[in-house]
């Protein structure tokens, strides 16, 4: 990640369609050989943000750098910024050796580099003797592979990415990420990959990009985005956070009467956010710093299981704990618990 | 329990099935038999000989005939199908959905009239003294002999076929998957690589199906080649007419017709073939 020479630059880029704005005035630089996940709910303007950057739909306002050129009025075909379809665009009437190389063919490779090439990629994909196969003759993963040697084929500098997994089944989408994060790996090229899925942003991406309503959310590693959402919309998006309203008065604050401290932070009213994670469930109050709050169902999520509770105000409130914690708690439906977590889990949002 | 067969399907197929055994089958059964009959003082006799046959195959004017209408048709499926696919890729590609219904609605209304009134109107305006060749003469240009020819029998032709190869064309290029083509301009394909290399692969098969129609109408067509193209030459429509109006002889008029019915379902075949042919 060179910030001196990225490989893309958008500067204050706008995208209407009409009255509505798809993208209101983005900034984003990715670096060369980084693997960026854009991320956020339908309708946030992710895909366009990704179309916008192969030229398949031109920016209201604002320019797009790649390698340091505008590419405003460069046309599609003129760049080479392979994308990978979520419904993967494959060409039916071509067999699987072919649409490899239609790439290559349109930049006037001649027949027998052609072959050399896509057989290559084709032995790299696994897809070693499929090369005569017609697309409908292979499986979902078969046929994501083959988008993938036939975006690659060119030897790209980058590759977009939108949504490819979401039509593969749970067991497929964890093995492609593997394939995805080892191809990006030894490559060495930049990935450009649009999701609505955190588990896949957040399981493969260098640097992940929330967008909410067009607009960039939050930029940061997976960790920061996880551990320091910077507002409500990301704390939101990520899910399993605690988002607390209170006053702030010397160093601690308060919310619903309960006093907890908050060190650093300036006086006033301000909402903190508190990972599920974070929070300690206790069957007793602890005395202070504690908010009272009602069992009122769990959830197994994988890692963990999320309790869920209403506090004081009415508000949700989730504590992750493991299947043990859970067996000593026996929460009941109604039940009277205090939540509660050290200073340095909690972290102010500042919109 | 043993489920037992449905007879409610077969009580709405069994009116098709009739009406084609009636109306085609049996048609198709008896003229192939008459192909074999004889004619004597001007009355057909069922009889089984080869007489038919060999005087019609061996005759040049047949075979005259057989090629004329063959290219002609050829010609015409070609030409319908190059004119009809600039407006049927605007309309696929070009317009939004209202406009594209309204064009389809359009392209029907020619045939709310009789083929034979439309055919009869070309007569007036191709007429040597016509409002075409006036128009031509204004600006210093005919006039030209346009009826009783083969550009008569073409402009006939296209009045049948174009508006129905421009629907089936429509058709067949607004169902292509439009990821197909981003896919293939973001792979680098200049819009004309983007043509050929993948719309019309992706439509071959609508594309095809126009072309055969159009193939089909025009190798049968009477009027068009008799009151646009003067019969002359005589394509093999009018020389069934002539044969059977020269002495009864359907027996010879029916291995015309049975030739050409094998002619179409050999085209026909072809057509299906290319269409749905599987790259390997």
């Amino acid at each position: 990640m060179t910030a001196s020479d990225p490989l893309v630059e958008f500067r204050s880029v706008k995208k209407s369609y009409g009255t509505f704005e798809a993208v209101k005035g983005l900034d984003l630089t990715i670096g060369r050989g980084e693997f960026v996940a854009i991320m956020g709910p339908s309708g946030c303007g992710k895909t366009t943000t990704l179309r916008m950057l192969a030229g398949l739909e031109a920016p209201t306002a604002g320019t797009i750098r790649i390698d340091g050129r505008e590419m405003n009025d460069v046309a599609v075909h003129e760049r080479d910024t392979p994308l990978v379809w979520q419904s993967l665009a494959l060409f039916p009437f071509l067999n699987v050796k072919e649409n490899v190389e239609f790439g290559l063919k349109m930049r006037g490779i001649g027949a027998q580099e052609r072959s050399d090439r896509a057989m290559l990629w084709l032995d790299r994909m696994g897809l070693k003797g499929f090369e005569t196969r017609p697309i409908d003759a292979l499986s979902g993963g078969q046929r994501q592979r083959v988008a993938l040697a036939r975006s690659l084929v060119t030897e790209p500098e980058m590759l977009l990415l939108d949504e490819p997994l979401s039509a593969l089944d749970a067991h497929l989408v964890i093995r492609m990420q593997g394939v995805l994060t080892k191809l990006q790996k030894e490559l060495g090229i930049t990935f450009v990959y649009v999701t609505h899925s955190q588990s896949e942003a957040f399981a493969m991406a260098d640097r992940v990009v929330i967008m909410g309503q067009g607009e960039i959310a939050q930029i940061g590693k997976p960790q920061e985005i996880f551990r320091a959402p910077q507002n409500r919309f990301v704390a939101e998006f990520v899910g399993r956070n605690n988002i607390l309203s209170g006053e702030v008065a010397g160093g601690a604050i308060t919310i619903d009467g309960v006093t907890c401290p908050l060190p650093g932070a300036p006086d006033g009213a301000a909402e903190i956010v508190v990972a599920a994670d974070r929070m300690t469930i206790h069957a007793d109050d602890p005395g202070k710093g504690a908010l009272p709050a009602d069992f009122v169902s769990e959830e197994f999520a994988g890692t963990g299981i999320i309790c869920y509770f209403e506090g004081p105000s009415g508000e949700e409130l989730k504590a992750q704990v493991s299947e043990a914690q859970l067996a000593e708690l026996a929460p009941e439906p109604g039940r009277r618990f205090w939540l509660s977590w050290a200073p340095e889990a909690a972290h102010s949002l500042t919109a | 329990m043993a489920k037992r067969p449905s007879v409610y399907p077969y009580v709405w197929r069994l009116p098709l099935l009739i009406w084609q055994g009636l109306f085609f089958i049996g048609p198709l059964c008896l003229m192939v038999a008459m192909s074999f009959w004889l004619v004597r003082n001007y009355r057909m006799e069922p009889d089984f000989v080869f007489k038919n046959w060999d005087r019609m195959l061996s005759r040049g004017f047949f075979w005259d005939a057989y090629w004329v209408t063959f290219l002609r048709a050829t010609l015409a499926a070609t030409l319908a199908s190059l004119l009809a696919f600039p407006a049927s890729f605007a309309l696929a590609f070009r317009t939004s959905e209202t406009v594209r219904r309204w064009a389809i609605f359009f392209l029907i209304v020619p045939f709310f009239t009789s083929y034979l009134v439309r055919i009869y109107a070309w007569q007036v305006l191709l007429a040597g003294n016509g409002p075409l060749n006036a128009i031509l003469g204004l600006v210093g240009l005919g006039p030209f002999t346009m009826l009783s020819t083969g550009f008569g029998a073409m402009v006939g032709y296209m009045t049948l076929v174009l508006p129905l190869v421009v629907i089936l064309q429509t058709f067949s290029l607004a169902a292509i998957d439009r990821n197909l083509i981003e896919a293939a301009r973001n792979l680098g394909a200049n819009p004309r690589a983007t043509l050929f290399q993948v719309i019309i692969p992706a439509a071959k098969v609508g594309l095809i199906i126009g072309f055969i129609f159009a193939f089909i109408l025009t190798f049968g067509e009477f009027v068009s080649p008799f009151y646009l193209g003067g019969s002359n030459p005589p394509t093999l429509s009018i020389l069934i007419v002539d044969t059977t109006k020269s002495g009864q002889q359907w027996p010879r008029a029916a291995v015309v017709a049975v030739i050409m019915i094998v002619t179409l379902f050999l085209a026909a075949f072809a057509a299906v073939a290319a269409a749905y042919r599987r790259r390997s």
